[in-house]
């Protein structure tokens, strides 16, 4: 249930992103100061798809459109594999954030972290009390 | 005897998954405050004198070649009593501040274009803050500068040092100017006699990066380099706007095809 919420809210934050991106009218909302800036991290090159011109955060409604269906059926093992991906691109943009543009983009960090938020989900459960003689 | 074994508890893990990503993200900021380039020191008198003599002595043909470059046209016409400068010409109105990043690359282009038409004295290097976006990024401050043209005259207000100190406060008759024509508020803002007038930068700062003034000075004798594509084409921008507002004079300036082709975007 928990990853299908946190699913449900990281698409909507990717179709916003995705939308303000081809949006002359829509504004980002998001203050712009040295560090917090969406829009030095949404104008960078990271924030397309190689040469697609497709933004990143496309991309994201499609792997969160994903982890909602993998929710939905309990498809547990395969909701692992899917997040653990999702994981490890998630810590390749922060890198890239940190180190490479020096700011942080405030609504792709909240979309980060609705993959962590389905990665623990995700992550096996210990099993119950076992015994040794 | 059957002994239980402790049941590992169920937020162990995912706490482990979180202290590592919190560690990797420290690592991360440690990585960022480690390469992040620190300020070289301002040039002296006679580096100054030799990176603007570089910038303020290339020729025509070069510019030519450049047009428009890579610069975003982002000059506006706009309407009201023309602006008279101190010297009875056409005024140009500069509002920025040395921390600012869009302004250190902005003042490139615009001291290029503007000795097209004059010269500039007591020009000194700065960096934009090291604390803001695009930090360090290398330029001049107007900040005690003068000009001097028989075509046009050039009034700028740098309201802050590079470490956000104050430095100038706008006249009344200027902030007004801002507040009729820079509607955001963004610097800098640029206000050519009340004929045209923009806000921000023609071209991101990051061309600038971690290069050096001569080295900035190297690379627009190259016109195929980025700096000279962003900061040439800015700067004949500036040159047809001013030349709008000096009648097309001096000829050598303003009747080059790059010029004219420019003015006639202009509106």
């Amino acid at each position: 249930m928990l990853a299908m919420l946190a699913s449900v809210a990281g698409l909507a934050i990717s179709v916003y992103l995705t939308v303000v991106h081809y949006s002359t009218i829509i504004p980002m909302a998001c203050p712009a100061s040295a560090v917090v800036n969406c829009e030095l991290v949404l104008s960078s090159r990271y924030a397309v798809i190689g040469d697609s011109g497709l933004p990143t955060a496309a991309a994201g409604i499609v792997w969160f459109a994903v982890s909602a269906a993998l929710g939905l059926l309990r498809f547990r093992r395969a909701l692992l594999a899917w997040s653990s991906i999702g994981l490890v691109t998630v810590l390749f943009l922060v890198y890239v954030e940190i180190v490479q543009l020096g700011a942080v983009c405030l609504w792709c960090t909240a979309a980060h972290a609705m993959v962590l938020l389905i990665f623990l989900v995700a992550l096996p459960r210990p099993e119950g009390d076992r015994v040794s003689s | 005897m059957r002994k239980p074994v402790a049941r590992t508890p169920v937020w162990v893990t995912p706490l482990a998954v979180v202290a590592g990503i919190a560690l990797l993200v420290g690592t991360f900021l440690l990585i960022r405050w480690y390469t992040t380039p620190v300020p070289p020191p301002p040039l002296n008198v006679d580096s100054t004198q030799r990176v603007v003599a570089t910038i303020t002595s290339l020729p025509a043909s070069e510019f030519d070649s450049v047009g428009k470059g890579s610069a975003n046209n982002v000059i506006k016409p706009v309407s009201g009593t023309p602006l008279i400068g101190p010297g009875g010409h056409p005024e140009v109105f500069y509002l920025g501040a040395d921390y600012c990043p869009y302004c250190a690359a902005e003042r490139w282009p615009l001291i290029i274009a503007l000795s097209r038409f004059g010269t500039f004295s007591d020009l000194k290097t700065t960096t934009s803050s090291s604390s803001d976006v695009y930090p360090n990024t290398p330029t001049f401050t107007f900040h005690g500068a003068t000009y001097a043209s028989q075509y046009v005259d050039f009034v700028a207000v740098e309201t802050t040092d590079r470490d956000s100190r104050p430095l100038e406060t706008p006249t009344a008759a200027q902030q007004a100017l801002v507040n009729q024509y820079d509607t955001t508020g963004s610097i800098p803002f640029v206000d050519f006699a009340n004929r045209y007038a923009f806000s921000g930068a023609m071209y991101l700062p990051d061309v600038l990066s971690g290069m050096s003034w001569q080295a900035v000075a190297d690379a627009l004798q190259q016109p195929d380099s980025p700096q000279a594509k962003a900061i040439l084409g800015s700067a004949n921008l500036i040159t047809a706007a001013v030349c709008r507002l000096t009648a097309d004079q001096p000829t050598s300036v303003c009747s080059s095809a790059a010029i004219q082709a420019i003015e006639k975007t202009l509106g």
